[in-house]
């Protein structure tokens, strides 16, 4: 556990497993790669990295010395791609309601749905095939604006995948079904300033609840407070409680953002939007546009990239998402740090670029990773190779492979 | 124009009551049911003979030339070829850029499920009851969606709006050009054949299972839809006979009228074209048979999750398949996508694949999502062409709304539904830089011009 300099937990268990087979791992060294590292080192070409321990060990070592080396002959290597917003691992088909974990009517701030996380699910071996090798699972919520915490899962698919819980509160705010956005907005403001007071009169020999561990996490800035919210005037208004509590302030959704980037920029506020969202769904979002990341971008906002709509089947879209904010005025390097290493550093995630110390999430890619033409060719998830093969592979094979037999013999 | 139809059915049939109805009694007016209440009043905008040189074209019929001329002419493609030598009013240099047929959408729901997505907008679905073929969804259109302008910024030129999947017969749908207008009609794709709604599978048992009315399975869908085409079936005869009878020099009574069947009559005459929600298997080839049962075609299939597992015998009926390229498990239906499945429906002989979105986003990107299928296709064994693929989202479209005939192809005669790209148009990073419909500039995307704007999003700051 010393490995954990962040201040977020790792759940004891997995890391217990994850130890056990990283006894095993082998070295491995990736040659002659164009390497897109998504740190301030920018492309390096014909670059070699030496993974070790789950950990990328080295980049262009004087001497390579691993017990495998993989000649990438030219193709690109990027960071495992970062995923968010999603229930990846917590549903498995949507109107199934007893595949669904990611949501409860009673949730609220100390809702965990990582209890849930089924690293076996189909959605995994799938969104790998996106390049997608860590993903931040955020709970659905229920009847409260508390809609839980956040977890960072890695998607080996293995039961010992990592797990780091307490990635950030969750609270939905803007738009309501019924009632006021004012009064949500007040609910979570009492109900920081309640956790303030309390933290003044604490007794020291109190045994602390989930919800004031989490809420003293929140206030000291230690985990981040990912509010959901997409009205200009909602944005200034959590601004202005950013100011207020000094909370490490994320907000997602954030579809009108744009109309109020300087503030976002100033106040250094991170978002997590869609590239893909131009249409107006509702009077907060009437300046949904395919520039706004390439804005937001611009005005010096830390962009994070998520995807619209059903989020945990699709998050394989990540990367074309992606290529679509380049394309409407994104730079190609905050395209791919908005994927890779700003949800890193917005969740305290030790990967999402490439660079000595961070987890081996490699993916290697025939081609321009952000268009349809590519596809993996070789992934890496701490350090150890996986497989892109999904199901939808198995039935696409079965039902073009010629047989004499009623295909339910193919398999 | 003069109204081509009968009067008032109701004042005709009151007339009859009146006279009596012996065989023999002098013949009372005829009486003709209007097919066509609602009329197109689509004009094309004001266009120019225009010249498009030196592009990368995709013609929608399996060619692709380069260095290649598309030439419009009052409205129409009047030649595609190298070399053109047309004097044109306008002549746009595209050098470097691909040209192909303006795309279409065979599903849609722009304008009757629009943006903003407010209570008062939800008028996509007439969810009160299982069979619902009286509506007609043009009736819901809200022509502001200012989804219809980022369609058009896609290179959308023609789509189909279809009412929602919730019932076993969900209604007409109804094919538009896709230029701005403020009433529906103004967009109307003239003589474009209407289209008729059916759903299979989870929606209609779910909506209507838990009202406690048929249907709550499967096999009561299919009740359902035998039971409909059996009254259909009878309405036909119905009229037929009036009709027979009346010109054998009879006075017969004017049949019931009935706006359910009239659509239902549509399709067992050939006139309307059906649309299916359907996802799996083995109920495609359940409502093939019914409609070998009831003579009429089954027209295509949408979303058609499951296609690949019977694409003999899609392409053996002449049924399309509008698919995704890969959405899917928000249903059980939707649980055996593959990302090949356009692509192995589109590998049978006589296959008729298309990509389709249901989707006021992905509808903005149809080529991004023919571009999926194409490449994962052919990391997995495929060999599909550029040239190949823009056909499931241009000519293979129009010929599931029965309007191949008119457009999505680059061909003399067609209509000038033109897109010219910025690049490859399969590429993520593709844009449509100019739209035309019927020869006319419709979008521009480096002048604000041709960059239409809806009523709703006007002066909001």
């Amino acid at each position: 556990m010393t490995k954990l300099t962040h201040s977020f937990s790792l759940s004891l268990v997995a890391a217990g497993l994850l130890a056990s087979t990283a006894v095993d791992a082998q070295s491995i060294a990736i040659i002659n790669a164009t390497v897109h590292t998504s740190t301030e080192q920018g492309v390096l070409q014909g670059a070699s990295i030496i993974m070790d321990e789950g950990k990328i060990t080295a980049i262009n070592p004087a001497k390579v010395d691993a017990d495998t080396i993989i000649d990438a002959k030219g193709q690109i290597v990027t960071p495992g791609f970062i995923g968010s917003m999603n229930q990846l691992g917590l549903v498995e088909v949507g109107a199934v309601a007893g595949s669904r974990d990611g949501g409860d009517d009673k949730a609220s701030i100390d809702f965990d749905p990582s209890l849930a996380f089924n690293a076996h699910s189909s959605l995994i071996p799938y969104a790998r095939k996106g390049g997608i090798t860590r993903d931040v699972i955020t709970p659905q919520g229920g009847d409260s604006i508390f809609a839980g915490l956040a977890s960072v899962v890695d998607l080996s698919g293995e039961f010992a995948s990592e797990k780091q819980t307490h990635a950030a509160l969750v609270v939905h705010l803007g738009e309501q079904s019924k009632g006021s956005r004012a009064m949500a907005l007040k609910n979570l403001v009492d109900k920081l300033e309640a956790q303030q007071q309390k933290s003044k009169k604490k007794k020291d020999d109190a045994t602390p609840s989930t919800e004031d561990i989490v809420l003293t996490k929140v206030l000291a800035g230690e985990m981040p407070l990912l509010v959901t919210a997409s009205r200009a005037a909602d944005i200034i208004e959590l601004i202005k409680l950013k100011q207020q509590f000094s909370v490490n302030l994320v907000i997602a959704g954030a579809q009108d953002a744009v109309v109020v980037k300087e503030q976002l920029a100033q106040a250094s506020v991170p978002v997590i939007v869609s590239a893909m969202e131009s249409l107006p769904g509702s009077f907060d979002s009437l300046h949904a546009s395919l520039d706004n990341a390439g804005k937001l971008e611009k005005a010096g906002v830390k962009v994070l990239l998520s995807i619209a709509g059903d989020a945990s089947h699709n998050v394989y879209q990540l990367r074309f998402d992606a290529g679509n904010a380049v394309s409407y005025g994104m730079t190609q390097q905050g395209a791919l740090k908005a994927i890779t290493a700003n949800v890193a550093d917005v969740f305290g995630i030790n990967a999402g670029s490439v660079a000595v110390g961070k987890a081996a999430d490699l993916v290697m890619w025939n081609d321009d990773p952000f268009d349809f033409k590519s596809h993996v060719t070789k992934m890496f998830i701490n350090g150890e190779e996986v497989s892109t093969e999904a199901r939808q592979d198995k039935l696409r094979k079965r039902y073009t492979t010629d047989s004499e037999m009623p295909r339910a013999y193919t398999k | 124009m003069m109204q081509k139809f009968a009067p008032s059915l109701l004042v005709v049939a009151l007339g009859v009551a009146i006279a009596g109805c012996q065989d023999n009694d002098p013949q009372d007016e005829k009486v003709t049911i209007n097919k066509n209440p609602y009329p197109s009043t689509y004009k094309a905008l004001k266009s120019t003979t225009t010249l498009i040189t030196n592009a990368t074209v995709l013609t929608g019929t399996g060619e692709r030339l380069e260095e290649a001329d598309v030439l419009l002419v009052d409205g129409k493609v009047q030649q595609v070829g190298k070399d053109l030598t047309a004097q044109a009013d306008l002549t746009i240099d595209a050098q470097g850029k691909w040209v192909t047929p303006g795309l279409i959408d065979v599903h849609s729901h722009l304008g009757a499920y629009p943006s903003p997505s407010v209570e008062s907008h939800q008028d996509g679905n007439e969810m009160t009851s299982p069979n619902t073929a009286e509506v007609w969804v043009e009736h819901s259109i809200w022509p502001q969606d200012p989804g219809f302008n980022r369609a058009r910024e896609g290179g959308v030129t023609s789509l189909q709006i279809l009412p929602g999947s919730a019932n076993l017969f969900g209604g007409r749908g109804v094919t538009l050009k896709n230029v701005p207008a403020h009433t529906m009609q103004g967009m109307k794709f003239p003589d474009a054949p209407y289209g008729l709604k059916m759903a299979c599978g989870e929606n209609p048992k779910r909506v209507y299972g838990r009202k406690g009315v048929l249907p709550s399975t499967r096999m009561g869908n299919m009740a359902g839809y035998r039971t409909a085409w059996i009254g259909a079936t009878e309405y036909k005869r119905a009229w037929d006979k009036y009709d027979a009878d009346y010109a054998a020099g009879k006075n017969p009574e004017v049949p019931h009228r009935d706006i359910k069947y009239d659509t239902l009559r549509g399709v067992l005459e050939g006139e309307v074209m059906i649309h299916n929600h359907c996802y799996k298997a083995e109920e495609m080839a359940m409502m093939i048979d019914l409609s070998k049962e009831f003579g009429y075609h089954a027209g295509t299939f949408h979303h058609g999750i499951e296609a690949y597992k019977i694409a003999d015998l899609l392409a053996d009926n002449g049924s399309c398949a509008a698919l995704w390229p890969d959405w899917w498990g928000f249903k059980m239906e939707a649980y055996d996508m593959v990302q090949e499945n356009v692509a192995i429906v589109d590998a049978v002989k006589n296959s008729c694949a298309v990509v389709h979105s249901d989707s006021d986003t992905t509808i903005q990107r149809l080529n991004q999502e023919a571009g999926k299928v194409m490449y994962r296709a052919n990391d997995n064994g495929f060999n599909i062409s550029e040239q190949h693929a823009i056909k499931w989202i241009t000519s293979n479209a129009a010929k599931a709304l029965g309007v191949a005939d008119k457009t999505g192809s680059l061909e003399a005669g067609k209509q000038g539904d033109v897109v010219i790209w910025n690049q490859n148009p399969f590429s993520v990073y593709a844009k449509a830089e100019q739209v035309f419909v019927d020869g006319a500039k419709v979008y521009d995307r480096y002048d604000d011009t041709y960059q239409a704007q809806s009523d709703f999003l006007l002066g909001q700051k």
